[in-house]
């Protein structure tokens, strides 16, 4: 009976708070680098074979690359052209320091060391840490989306949450506010994840707003938690919401979440910083 | 009399345990990857269960478990500290009743003890309103492919288990049982 009572109470103090103790830490740590041993070596043997039997594939890959490189040195072109006009309009409109450096995020990468087992508490674990200067709840991306949030770190290793554990009512909740790319003034709405349906939603959209299938949901930046811009997903369809006030699109995520390999953690400059 | 070597046993249950977080996952298909999870310390506590006694049992699941949680903390930890502590009592409470190991006692033993563990921790995880999934759909969807596979893994690791880490102290009641 005592220990029921120890349990609960271990778990409901463990339940929502930040940081995290040595014990914590140093069993991570230690873990954590031996993991990284086997996690590598297993990885690149897994993707080897997986890769063997995609060679068929690679003809027509290479096709689509060549013609989103040409693509992509047009917008680059293009993009230089907007910079430089908008750094020129930045001067021109007595822009502080702090806002100028608002968007100029860093990306660290990462390697994988290990993914959990636990259904509800499905986390990956990164071999980079306080050391390295990774924080809480910053942004785990790779090159094709957002993955989740940091959200324990130690000394050289940290544990990342999928976006995919976010439960909007869970009493834990981070919310990740998103919008469309392209129409960030008027779609706007929360990421939530249903487990049973497997499928992401985007809710509380705005009736007015139009979100159509295929369009890019991109992270907000609402909030300064997320930075902005960050793919999540592609609108699958878009229907009315629980209460019929609002919509709710559903969104092919971009990234996924298993058998990760690298990911990259986006630091954005620290707004209290001088 | 049987009696476990506690010391080779724990570092059998930490490289299963290296093995379950760092290689398994590259082993099981994405489809798959939510459905079986499985917990490899678990089935050493099971048999520690079996053999060992309730008391070494409970301090093997607790610390195991506590090991895991930490691992993997993201919302809590001690759900499953709690439930593998909990269930190597139970289950080291059972098997005192009886004299005989067969492999399938051993092996109902482990089946019967995951699926438990898989339910316990769901509770918990539903208690603190961090999951708002169905019972009949977590049982159907992790629950029973996660307790197979871990009967398959108990029956894996059966032989190596009494070749090494059991010692027989007196051989003539192991001839007679």
């Amino acid at each position: 009976m005592i220990g029921l009572i120890l349990f609960i109470a271990v778990m409901g103090f463990t339940l929502r708070r930040s940081g995290s103790t040595w014990p914590e830490r140093f069993v991570n740590d230690a873990f954590g680098s031996v993991q990284g041993v086997l996690y590598k070596p297993v990885g690149a043997v897994a993707s080897f074979f997986r890769d063997l039997g995609r060679l068929s594939d690679v003809y027509k890959e290479n096709e689509e690359l060549r013609k989103t490189v040409a693509r992509y040195t047009q917008d680059r072109i293009h993009y230089n052209t907007i910079e430089s006009d908008n750094k020129r309009y930045q001067e021109l409109l007595h822009f502080t320091e702090t806002q100028k450096q608002f968007y100029n995020y860093k990306y660290l990468f990462a390697q994988v060391i290990a993914s959990s087992t636990n259904p509800y508490d499905k986390t990956i674990k990164i071999l980079l840490g306080s050391r390295d200067g990774i924080k809480e709840r910053m942004a785990v991306i790779t090159a094709d989306g957002l993955v989740g949030l940091v959200s324990s770190v130690s000394e050289f290793t940290s544990t990342v949450m999928p976006i995919t554990e976010m439960d909007p009512s869970s009493p834990d909740v981070i919310s990740i506010s998103a919008t469309i790319s392209g129409k960030e003034d008027e779609a706007f709405g929360i990421i939530e994840y249903n487990k049973e349906s497997k499928s992401l939603l985007m809710s509380k959209i705005d009736e007015n707003a139009k979100v159509e299938k295929g369009d890019t949901v991109v992270t907000a930046g609402k909030g300064n938690l997320l930075p902005k811009g960050l793919i999540i997903g592609t609108v699958l369809s878009n229907q009315v919401g629980d209460y019929g006030l609002t919509h709710t699109a559903t969104i092919q995520p971009a990234a996924k979440f298993d058998h990760l390999y690298e990911v990259m953690v986006v630091v954005a400059p620290d707004p209290d910083k001088p | 009399m049987m009696t476990m070597r506690m010391n080779r046993t724990i570092v059998a249950a930490l490289v299963l345990l290296l093995l379950q977080t760092a290689v398994i996952p590259w082993a099981i298909p994405s489809a798959w990857s939510d459905r079986l999870l499985p917990h490899l310390p678990f089935v050493m506590t099971m048999f520690v269960a079996a053999f060992a006694g309730r008391h070494r049992a409970f301090l093997f699941g607790l610390g195991f478990g506590l090991l895991e949680d930490t691992l993997s903390y993201g919302h809590m930890i001690g759900a499953y500290a709690f439930g593998m502590a909990l269930l190597g009592y139970l289950v080291g409470l059972l098997a005192e009743q009886r004299t005989t190991r067969t492999l399938a006692f051993t092996l109902l033993m482990i089946g019967l003890g995951s699926g438990l563990l898989d339910l316990l921790v769901y509770f918990v995880y539903k208690l603190f309103l961090l999951t708002h999934l169905s019972v009949a759909y977590v049982v159907y969807w992790q629950v029973v492919p996660t307790l197979l596979l871990q009967t398959f893994a108990g029956l894996a690791l059966y032989l190596p288990v009494r070749r090494w880490f059991i010692k027989t102290a007196a051989p003539k009641e192991e001839a007679a049982a």
